[in-house]
């Protein structure tokens, strides 16, 4: 009975000290962890999508929340309007997610630009379609509210050759932008008018 | 003590190399020791795991229970994993992306937990923290072995940099009309690799 | 589900076989297959254990994620396995002794085969993966692990009559013959 007590009070305590640390340590990072994540995936992608626009995109963000998770948001301002926003969403790719960012006009409900940030799809095949601007300038000026896919799969994206997984990756996780925006259209609306000035 | 630090250091280095002499925790070795860099990254952050999970079981021996023992261990490796994890995402960001799925992997390495489970529950803490730290570079020595014969055959060149502090570069080693044996980045090429120098130790290592 | 089941499970066991393609658990692979009856036994025990471990991490997972609580995904999942496996080694001991002694040292290791938590990481990373999704996943998973094991299994009882020279002995012969199965899995690289 004593060594039962001991193992189950040994068990307890080095599992909550555990729990105790780790949450430590993920407070600690998690700063540090989305920056990194900003900077070697999205800052790149984000600036190219939001080109043009007068504000810092990089400073000028805001979270929603959707489902049971948070949401990062970045503001573009054009014309002293903050009518973009951009987010990220992602699709298993072949071999592992693919990650896209999509910017969004307020206004008109159509793209203005896509751009894949992570990816881990093999050199060659997939990661093409980080790289080849073929597959993501077919998007700007697209509804958004729509669902996109590769020709192969009856749709109307051309898939980048040798790299269909990737492609139609692509279009499921911009589709997936889509039924968010749908959802989240009117809190987006409030959120970037903090943004005008 | 049977044995002096130095020993338990020393042997991890050589004897009792992994994974050469023991083969265990083979599953890292073979999927990110496609370039020295994720080799060596990887060794290291092993090494980590491997020296604070020793020192803390050996520190706790006397009132960890045996019978839910493997229990204690699991946690205390996986919280150490964690923190590996954490820290690399944060502070050394091209790497936590090579590693990948591998980082979290570290917890079910073989050598990790047969180190707590055959040393660091035995031995005080000194000998323990050498244990882990021969093994752990032993480890490392032969990801990055690895590492490097795959990147340079594979690919002809050899780069690496860690953290920004060492820095090595050097393309067509062979010379530009060097075709690399890509073969060897492949999957299928880790394994041929692996099981040549494995014979290649065997034949050094025989007396 | 969101995959057609077809394509899920040939991905599975052929394009992303989990021991030749994606490295995972390779200590039983190469310490099980000696022999084809005990590479069968381990092949069922994976299958097993693999199927009742995505079923928990899936429930886990989505605890931890409701509750923002990620970063004790590593901890949580990685103790469920090894309760599992306890189960799984007291359930054989009890109803199965012959397999049992025949598996050995290699039972309480599949808590530390990496094919099962690594399975599991995978259905967790795949967020829009439903309930359905990740258990066939983790079955073709399963069932490519036995696969590559017992192909692997069958070569190596016949390496025992070859003559190998000293040096490529066991692991290392062991090594390059799975290099070879491996070939022959990557030729479905790129078709699904």
């Amino acid at each position: 009975m004593k060594e039962l007590i001991k193992m189950v009070v040994v068990l307890t305590i080095i599992s909550s000290l555990s729990g105790g640390v780790l949450a430590y340590v993920n407070d600690l990072t998690i700063d540090q962890r989305d920056y990194q994540n900003l900077i070697n995936n999205q800052a790149p992608t984000l600036k190219t999508i939001l080109e043009g626009a007068s504000n810092d995109p990089l400073e000028s963000k805001f979270e929603v929340k959707y489902g049971p998770k948070k949401m990062k948001c970045y503001v573009g301002v054009f014309d002293g309007k903050p009518n973009t926003v951009v987010y990220e969403t992602y699709k298993s790719g072949y071999a592992d997610k693919v990650y896209v960012m999509v910017g969004i006009n307020l206004e008109t409900d159509k793209i203005v630009g896509i751009g894949v940030t992570k990816h881990t799809e093999t050199k060659g095949y997939g990661a093409d379609a980080k790289e080849k601007p073929d597959l993501k300038n077919q998007f700007p000026g697209l509804d958004i509210m729509q669902e996109f896919k590769v020709k192969k799969e009856g749709g109307t994206i051309d898939a980048i050759s040798g790299a269909t997984i990737t492609s139609a990756a692509v279009c499921k996780a911009v589709t997936e932008a889509g039924i968010r925006y749908k959802e989240l259209k009117p809190e987006l609306e409030t959120q970037v008018k903090q943004f005008s000035n | 003590m049977a044995k002096s630090i130095a020993q338990e250091f020393k042997k991890g280095l050589w004897d009792e190399i992994p994974p050469f002499n023991l083969v265990l925790g083979l599953c890292p070795v073979l999927a990110v020791t496609k370039t020295i860099a994720g080799g060596i990254g990887m060794g290291l952050a092993t090494t980590f795991v491997l020296v604070c999970s020793n020192l803390l079981v050996s520190l706790l021996r006397k009132v960890i229970p045996p019978k839910v023992r493997i229990a204690c261990f699991i946690i205390i490796i996986a919280t150490f994993v964690t923190i590996v994890k954490f820290a690399l995402e944060a502070y050394a960001y091209d790497l936590y992306n090579e590693l990948g799925m591998f980082i979290p992997l570290i917890v079910v390495n073989c050598v990790v937990l047969g180190r707590s489970e055959a040393f660091a529950y035995k031995n005080k803490f000194a000998p323990s923290i050498a244990d882990g730290l021969g093994i752990g570079l032993g480890f490392t020595l032969s990801l990055g072995a690895i590492g490097a014969v795959r990147e340079i055959l594979g690919t002809g060149n050899l780069t690496f940099n860690i953290l920004g502090q060492f820095k090595y570069e050097a393309t067509e080693i062979f010379g530009s009309s060097f075709e690399p044996f890509t073969f060897l980045i492949e999957a299928p090429g880790a394994f041929v690799c692996v099981g040549l120098l494995l014979c290649l130790m065997n034949i050094v290592g025989k007396k | 589900m969101t995959e057609p089941f077809f394509e899920l499970m040939f991905a599975g066991i052929f394009v992303n076989n989990i021991v030749l393609a994606q490295f995972l658990g390779q200590c039983p692979f190469l310490g099980t297959s000696k022999k084809m009856s005990t590479a069968t036994g381990m092949s069922m025990a994976v299958v097993f254990v693999l199927i009742l471990a995505a079923v928990f991490t899936w429930f886990i997972n989505n605890l931890l994620v409701k509750h923002d609580l990620d970063y004790l995904q590593i901890v949580s999942f990685i103790l469920v396995i090894a309760s599992l496996v306890q189960f799984v080694e007291m359930f054989l001991k009890k109803m199965v002794p012959p397999l049992y002694s025949s598996l050995g040292i290699f039972l309480p290791l599949i808590t530390t085969n990496c094919a099962v938590m690594g399975a599991c990481l995978i259905n967790a990373g795949k967020e829009e993966y439903l309930f359905m999704d990740c258990i066939i996943n983790a079955l073709a998973y399963a069932i490519g692990f036995g696969l590559a094991l017992i192909l692997f299994a069958g070569v190596r009882e016949r390496i025992i009559l070859a003559r190998v020279p000293k040096p490529l002995e066991d692991a290392s012969i062991g090594l390059v013959t799975a290099g070879i199965i491996a070939l022959t899995f990557y030729t479905f690289q790129g078709m699904v």
